[in-house]
């Protein structure tokens, strides 16, 4: 019996130890290209194509997500910490999409490390966008009152949305913080770096230009993601209503009622079709599609692309052309 | 008619290569009463679990009712009671008539319903362990005894040809010990059922057991009581002493 | 009225449906499971089943493909160890589902990525059923109810004892292999409909409540089930009442159940005691 059990054992750490030296081998090979450039770790893909826009080919840019992982439920692991450790520059959206960046960056002993806060001087939204800039005033009075007495419980009572990206100005204003960060750690290419930013930016607001046009000659105001609500700037900055399924994270299941509710809104405004998120298999989306008849069309909260896109090159505007294209149908745009 | 009931051959069994059984060869006849003795660690279990096919034994053959035990079917001829009944059953919710009715199992062809002739012969079998006003009560709710009597009920209700008995009273009040040995009489004089009886129990089994079977790895001795009583080696083996005391109890 | 309406969704109507035969086919299989001390079996094949995602995902096959051959194997593999390395249920599970994670992530690596998020895998949702899953989940709560009405007596000595069935001729084997397989089928379809959550408590929840009850083998069986189909049927509408999500309401009104009956239980000891 025990001769038996050992074998077994044996067996399975063999399987393990195998497991591990593939793993880590495969990591090395991937470090050994790097020669000299600058390092930049971006967190989402919308940052990570940004940095790629602004350097060209001048530094190192790399995006922590693995292709296909959803982004609110990462967390970084051992070997992620070690690569931030070693690179000259993170990039980061904000506290609220990247929680896990404060503790981490705070445990780091890399000092040469310069750190961007993308949302820096951006104003988020609250719950579901319906306070908006109000909210945020009163969070900076409140914020005065409490610094001492409680830093961090203090997100949880006021979550905010993370997704800024996906407000073309906003957009730009990242790019903004982006470059200064460049620059910084790269001085001698500053005129590059602020040429490709400055025509980044305004492909940007060519983007943002389009957007404004096609949603000002639609026939409904309103569209329904059975999705997490990723999509309240965008909603807010063109001037449309906006429902999702979920909350600013697509981690927690809708309620019966809920889904209840985004039917009978669909059947009241005539909605003949229903938005699904990136990388999640669309569960509600075809639920509600079959409740309404509705037709499933995407609406890319590009947070992270998935290995196919990676592989066909797509970008921040070719996605975001491809969800104007979306929402023009959905809209019953003219 | 006296076809043997068990035949078995220079049977051996090795576990993680030391000698478990060796050369074991022995015939049981109908009617007989056996009482299988030996020192723990003789092997005695590991010879049970091979005659009832739950064990392949290493060389050697084990024919059961004139047949190969390997391609042996009627295991309905065959009760078989463990000395591990007592094992953890504190949560089955099983009750009394439930496990009984498991017992008649082994008769079944698939698939396996009860009927009302079922239903006697598991009523049968409780009034003869006196348990039938306890057949709705579940099993962790029993004392010890009562455990053991509906155990002993489950391996007699299909009436079984040969029933294979694992020290079935270790841990047991008198009562319930001196009631089983009366059943086991009973069934071995009334309808011929041959038994094997393992025990450490010698004054008992000396009352009861038509024959002896001494294990120690190998069969040491094996014939009827009354040889085992006038045999030198036993009483050198156990002391004329305790012989005496079991042969007297015969008398 | 308001009640009325809600049962005229589809997906209301999906969830109450395929809800009913998944609770009935997890109560029924959980409950043999759990008196075999083989309570997280649903886990671990539901970590197996994740790793077959990742295999699926990396040859781009369809997932029912890989995770229904891939599943059942690990069920078997679960047995064998049992059976012929004498281990322990939970530490043969233990070995099979860390298995299973393993391979899992490591395809994962292999990979670079994925189209899909991996662990969106593992979370179905009861409001999101379709078809398909419906009508599988009827034909397979089918097929394990004749299992249990024509091999009740020998799933019965199997569980109570298994050597003592096999000296009655019960093919102890056959069952046990039948038992596990049709575990594993369940699993990997409760998973793709319900989710992990969901799938490990009802195989696990409504056998224990009914234990705290028994009143036989036959009977524990039947209120096993019973407690399974109150919880998911009782669980969708409370969830709609209460404006809850759906899978976790019915987990915590399934244990609502089991402590409203332990609670039960203790006082009758109690009383008992008193007297
Ligand atoms: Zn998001």
């Amino acid at each position: 019996m025990s001769i038996r059990r050992q074998k077994w054992i044996f067996i399975l750490t063999l399987i393990l130890i195998a497991a591990f030296a593939f793993t880590s081998c495969q990591k090395k090979e991937q470090k050994v290209e790097k020669v000299q450039k600058i390092q930049v770790i971006t967190t989402l893909f919308p940052l990570y194509d940004f940095v790629k826009n602004i350097s060209q080919d001048k530094v190192d840019a790399v995006l922590l997500l693995p292709p296909g992982v959803e982004p609110h439920s990462f967390e970084p692991k051992p070997d992620d910490i070690v690569r931030i450790n070693k690179a000259d520059l993170f990039i980061y959206t904000g506290p609220f999409m990247e929680p896990w960046a404060a503790d981490i960056l705070k445990g780091l002993d890399n000092k040469s490390l310069i750190v961007v806060d993308s949302s820096k001087d951006i104003s988020l939204m609250g719950e579901k966008g319906k306070h908006g800039h109000d909210h945020e005033k009163k969070k900076e009075v409140h914020e005065k009152e409490h610094r001492h007495s409680h830093e961090k419980g203090h997100k949880h009572d006021h979550e905010m949305d993370p997704h800024i990206w996906l407000n073309f100005a906003n957009a730009q204003k990242m790019v903004d913080h982006i470059l200064e960060g460049l620059v910084k750690k790269d001085p001698t290419n500053k005129e590059l770096y602020s040429k490709n930013a400055e025509q980044y930016k305004s492909k940007l607001n060519d983007l943002d230009q389009k957007f404004k046009e096609t949603l000002s000659r639609c026939k409904k105001k309103i569209f329904i993601h059975a999705g997490h609500f990723a999509f309240g700037y965008l909603a807010r900055r063109y001037g449309l209503q906006y429902v999702a399924a979920y909350g600013f994270s697509p981690d927690a299941e809708p309620s019966p009622k809920r889904l209840i509710e985004l039917t009978k809104t669909m059947k009241k405004h005539g909605l003949k079709h229903i938005y699904y998120e990136e990388l999640i298999t669309p569960r509600v989306a075809e639920t509600l599609s079959k409740e309404t008849g509705a037709t499933l069309l995407m609406l890319h909260g590009a947070h992270n692309l998935t290995k196919d896109e990676f592989e066909k090159g797509v970008t921040f505007i070719s996605l975001m052309e491809e969800n104007r294209k979306n929402l023009e149908a959905g809209l019953q745009c003219q | 008619m006296s076809v043997t009931i068990i035949s078995v051959r220079e049977l051996s069994f090795q576990y993680n290569s030391a000698e478990v059984l060796a050369e074991v060869s022995f015939d049981v006849t109908p009617g007989d009463y056996i009482g299988l003795v030996g020192p723990n660690g003789s092997g005695k279990t590991t010879l049970i679990r091979i005659l009832l096919g739950l064990l392949m034994p290493s060389a050697g053959t084990v024919s059961l009712f004139g047949r190969s035990s390997l391609d042996f079917r009627e295991w309905y001829k065959v009760g078989y009671l463990s000395q591990r009944f007592m094992a953890s059953y504190h949560h089955f919710p099983a009750t009394v008539k439930e496990i009984v009715s498991m017992g008649l199992l082994s008769k079944k062809r698939f698939p396996k319903r009860m009927g009302s002739s079922d239903e006697m012969a598991i009523e049968k079998a409780l009034e003869c362990m006196d348990i039938v006003d306890i057949k709705d009560k579940l099993i962790h709710e029993l004392s010890g005894g009562q455990q053991q009597r509906v155990f002993i009920a489950r391996t007699i209700v299909n009436e079984p040809d040969l029933l294979i008995l694992d020290e079935p009273t270790a841990a047991v009040d008198p009562e319930t010990r001196e009631r089983f040995f009366n059943l086991l009489e009973n069934l071995n004089h009334q309808k011929r059922t041959t038994i094997i009886l393992v025990t450490h129990d010698m004054g008992s089994i000396g009352k009861y057991a038509s024959k002896m079977m001494y294990l120690d790895k190998r069969v040491i001795f094996y014939g009827t009581f009354e040889e085992f009583c006038r045999s030198t080696d036993m009483s050198s083996l156990f002391g004329s002493l305790s012989q005496h005391l079991i042969c007297h109890r015969h008398e | 009225m308001e009640m009325i309406d809600f049962l005229s969704y589809g997906f209301i109507q999906r969830a109450l449906i395929t809800g009913f035969f998944i609770a009935l086919l997890c109560s029924f299989l959980g409950f043999f499971l759990v008196l075999r001390r083989l309570s997280l079996i649903g886990d671990g094949l539901a970590h197996v089943t994740f790793g077959s995602v990742a295999v699926a995902l990396f040859f781009k096959t369809f997932a029912l493909y890989v995770s229904i051959p891939v599943v059942m194997i690990s069920a078997l593999g679960i047995l064998r160890l049992i059976e012929k390395a004498k281990l322990h249920g939970d530490a043969a599970i233990g070995i099979v589902s860390s298995l299973g994670i393993a391979i899992g992530i490591l395809l994962a690596s292999l990979a670079g990525g994925f189209n899909i998020d991996l662990f969106s895998y593992l979370f179905g949702n009861i409001l999101a059923i379709s078809r398909e899953e419906m009508i599988l989940s009827i034909l397979l709560s089918g097929v394990v109810f004749l299992v249990i009405i024509f091999f009740y007596h020998d799933l019965l000595s199997v569980t109570f004892d298994e050597e003592s069935a096999k000296a009655a001729g019960v093919k102890t084997r056959r069952i046990n292999t039948l038992l596990f397989l049709l575990t594993a089928v369940t699993v990997v379809l409760t998973m793709k409909a319900v989710g992990i959550l969901l799938t490990s408590a009802l195989l696990i929840l409504p056998a224990v409540t009914s234990l705290q009850v028994s009143k036989g083998f036959k009977a524990s069986l039947l209120i096993s089930s019973l407690v399974g189909v109150l919880s998911v049927i009782g669980g969708i509408f409370i969830s709609f009442w209460l404006n809850l999500p759906t899978g976790a309401t019915i987990v915590l009104f399934n244990f609502f159940i089991f402590m409203l009956v332990f609670a039960h239980r203790r006082y009758n000891i109690k009383k008992r005691r008193l007297l």
